[in-house]
């Protein structure tokens, strides 16, 4: 057999922690003492000795996360070899963190290092407003990796220049630290069936960058796996 | 591109007027290998000049008007055939694959014969292995003529039992004499003085070698005959040769046609790169993708088909000189591009810079292949854009709703798809994407598009829009919606995965199933044909394309056609 055609897509080098296989394959590079927290489901191969036990959060967060509507369903991995992460064939983009936060919608994460804190956070001011659709955020801080999701290429933009208005289901990330607040820009028209479509935004400004995903369909994928 | 089956028959000036041909062929079969070759038959078909009998082992004929060019831009193996300099007692050209060792032809998974011609493909027969059985060789198509200058050609696909002996003397040709010239190729092969010894290990060298003959890289399916002769000149002839062996994969069987280390079709990969001509139907001959290690081996060499080549340029869809739609197909050709000159779909690297907007001159703006930002400072024309398409803005932008006039909203509601849409305005930028489809800017410079609804985006507001509804029978809905749109400004195609811009050629009438099509340029005479015999309905397990759209225009049109169908 040919084998050329399939040389093409052979394991490469790992860069660190976590290195791309083509755009929507996460390699994490496992060593021992450096757990990693992924996606239930999302392991699509592994070599070396890789454990992986599903990760509870405490009582507390539990209610927190069910309250929130975005409960996180998370495996510990933990071991010494090579892992690989995909989810449905969403796009990866894989980030360093170093002291700052992101802040990052439930459904997004593929995979972040253990030694991240993280947290459940509402969306101030429109979580209300966007009860079920996962507007509530994991935020991770800390030094370490994170790998997150988007369906098609994204978008990163700069809120410091000008007020940056994103579609709640286009949204994927931004960086902490950025003012948030939601804009309604539904018309009266709107309730007489001559609607936009758009009618409401997630406003950011000051410095950082938001992630803007070339889609709404945020649904996550594995819940249909059930 | 005209599709042959079996049995068909046409002269080849109905489907192309050029006489220097291209004939790449392929047959896809796990574990086998093919030897193809060319009998070049005298007007009783039969082969009275051993000299025309093109294979491996010779790889042209004396006059050199059937040259064997070897394995390039996905066939496995390739012919130039220049018409005008066949002999006159050549009355035929038969198209061969005989199986070289085990096996039979029902393993053919699929394959096919195409003819290109100053690189597009004008004609393609494709088969599988379902029509034949215990054969082990077969005649694919023939290239014949009864009148002196007029040629034909015929998909034949007929089954020889005895493999290649059964050929020859199918052909009046002496097996005797043939059949161990050929299983003694690596000895006999100095004799006929032919480059390919640098590899005489293999088994099969004429697979291998020939790209390296002189024609091989000035020839492939794209640009024909006239190819800067310089470029092939100075190339390095003697390096790859020796570089040659190196390349076979350890493990893999030596002499085994169809796998030559150039054979990994460009196309085969996944699409990682587009070439600048983006969605031109060569798009097969892209460059590597950067950084995928299979295709930067040693021992690649200029004029190696998927490597970028100064004596090749980019092929602008050749034969279609002063193209009413050169701008429109321009700037489809820039979408294909990604922002600042990237390859589609490039491989990512780490961290959120990569991914940073793409600032950029001009009102319409391609973020990446899948998003769009569109200026709305300083200029006084609105976009209209469906309902919900944009992702995100910055600045100050008001979204409206876009009513439409009394007779498009009628339209709207007898074909059941209505097209609801917003207009944008204000002092800010927009970003539009939707379902993380392809999204293609189209500039219309005064020309006319047609574009499938569901394929529609956005637009400047200043341009008309015209809606229409091509009926048909088994269309789903029954019938598409379509809209023309023209003017001066931008419209924006999006397409689910990359698109295709299929050339309709005088001749023939090009189609394209209805769930595919996507756009097509204006002043083609559009209908819908039923490929379905009235006896294939009468049994279940059909071909499953029951109506597609005939297009049917004169040089310089096109239609775009997405690989997914709704």
């Amino acid at each position: 057999m040919n084998q050329q055609m399939m040389a093409a897509y052979g394991q490469q080098a790992p860069v660190g922690r976590m290195s791309p296989h083509g755009n929507k394959i996460c390699r994490v590079a496992m060593q021992q003492g450096y757990d990693l927290f992924a996606k239930q489901g999302s392991m699509i191969a592994y070599n070396g000795f890789i454990t992986y036990s599903p990760y509870r959060e405490n009582r507390g967060a539990r209610m927190r996360g069910r309250a929130a509507g975005e409960t996180l369903e998370l495996m510990q991995c933990s071991g010494q070899g090579d892992l690989y992460l995909a989810d449905y064939g969403a796009d990866v983009v894989m980030l360093q963190l170093q002291g700052n936060g992101i802040s990052v919608n439930g459904s997004n994460i593929l995979a972040f290092d253990a030694q991240l804190t993280k947290s459940i956070e509402f969306v101030s001011g429109i979580a209300n407003k966007f009860s079920g659709n996962g507007m509530t955020n994991i935020t991770l801080t800390g030094n370490g990796w994170v790998a997150i999701t988007t369906r098609g290429t994204p978008v990163v933009l700069d809120p410091s220049q000008q007020e940056t208005c994103v579609d709640p289901d286009a949204l994927v990330a931004w960086s902490t630290g950025l003012r948030i607040k939601s804009k309604r820009s539904a018309r009266m028209g709107a309730l007489v069936g001559r609607g936009t479509g758009e009618a409401m935004q997630v406003a950011f400004s000051g410095a950082g960058f938001v992630v803007v995903q070339p889609s709404e369909d945020s649904t996550d994928r594995f819940k249909i796996r059930g | 591109m005209v599709e042959f089956r079996k049995g068909q028959k046409a002269k080849l000036s109905d489907l192309t007027p050029g006489t220097d041909l291209y004939v790449g062929l392929r047959l896809d079969a796990p574990g086998l290998t093919f030897d193809i070759s060319c009998f070049g038959l005298d007007m009783q078909d039969r082969l009275s000049d051993d000299r025309y009998f093109v294979f491996f082992n010779q790889p042209k004929s004396p006059e050199e008007s059937i040259q064997l060019l070897g394995a390039q831009a996905g066939d496995q193996e390739s012919f130039r055939v220049t018409l005008d300099r066949v002999p006159p007692q050549i009355g035929k050209l038969a198209f061969t694959a005989t199986i070289d060792g085990q096996g039979q032809m029902s393993q053919v998974a699929s394959g096919y014969l195409r003819i290109a011609v100053g690189g597009q493909e004008v004609v393609r027969y494709a088969f599988s292995g379902v029509e034949f059985s215990t054969e082990r060789a077969v005649m694919i198509a023939d290239l014949y003529r009864k009148e002196p200058s007029v040629w034909r050609f015929a998909a034949v696909g007929q089954g020889f039992d005895g493999g290649l002996k059964a050929l020859l003397e199918n052909f009046g040709g002496e097996a005797a004499e043939d059949e161990p010239a050929q299983q003694a190729a690596p000895q006999a092969a100095p004799a006929f003085g032919a480059p390919q010894q640098a590899a005489p290990a293999f088994g099969a060298p004429g697979q291998q070698a020939p790209p390296q003959q002189a024609p091989a890289p000035q020839f492939g399916p794209p640009p024909g005959a006239p190819q800067p002769m310089a470029a092939q000149q100075t190339m390095p002839m003697p390096q790859p040769q020796q570089t040659m062996p190196m390349q076979q994969p350890p493990g893999q069987f030596p002499g085994q046609p169809g796998m030559p280390p150039q054979g990994m079709p460009p196309q085969g990969m996944p699409p990682q790169g587009m070439p600048p001509q983006g969605m031109a139907p060569q798009g097969h001959m892209a460059p590597p993708a950067p950084g995928m290690p299979g295709q930067q081996m040693p021992g690649q060499y200029p004029g190696q088909p998927g490597m970028p080549q100064p004596g090749m340029p980019p092929q602008g869809m050749p034969g279609q000189p002063g193209m009413a739609l050169g701008t429109a197909q321009g700037g489809m050709n820039q979408a294909g591009m990604g922002p600042a000159g990237l390859p589609m779909e490039a491989q990512y690297g780490f961290g959120l810079d990569q991914f940073r907007e793409v600032q950029g001159q001009g009102r319409w703006v391609q973020q990446n292949p899948k998003m769009i930002r569109a200026s709305l400072a300083g200029s006084t024309v609105k976009v209209i854009a469906k309902q919900g398409s944009m992702v995100a803005y910055q600045g100050k932008v008001d979204f409206k709703f876009q009513g439409q006039s009394l007779r498009g909203r009628f339209e709207n509601r007898q074909t059941g798809q209505s097209m609801e849409l917003m207009r944008c305005e204000g002092d800010g930028e927009v970003f539009f994407a939707e379902d993380a489809a392809n999204l293609h800017l189209v500039e219309l410079a005064g020309h006319r598009l047609c574009v499938n609804a569901a394929n529609v985006l956005c637009w400047d507001e200043g341009l008309t829009l015209e809606v229409q509804r091509i009926e048909g029978q088994g269309i789903p809905g029954g019938g598409l919606f379509v809209q023309t749109f023209s003017g001066n400004g931008t419209v924006v195609v999006k397409t689910m995965g990359i698109p295709m811009v299929l050339p309709v050629n005088p001749g023939a009438p090009t189609f394209a199933d209805t769930n595919a099509i996507v756009a097509w340029t204006h002043g083609m005479q559009v209908s819908t044909s039923t490929a379905v015999r009235v006896r294939r309905t009468a049994y279940p397990g059909h071909s499953g394309e029951t109506v597609s759209l005939q297009f049917r225009g004169m040089q310089g049109h096109f239609i775009v056609v997405q690989p997914y169908e709704v």
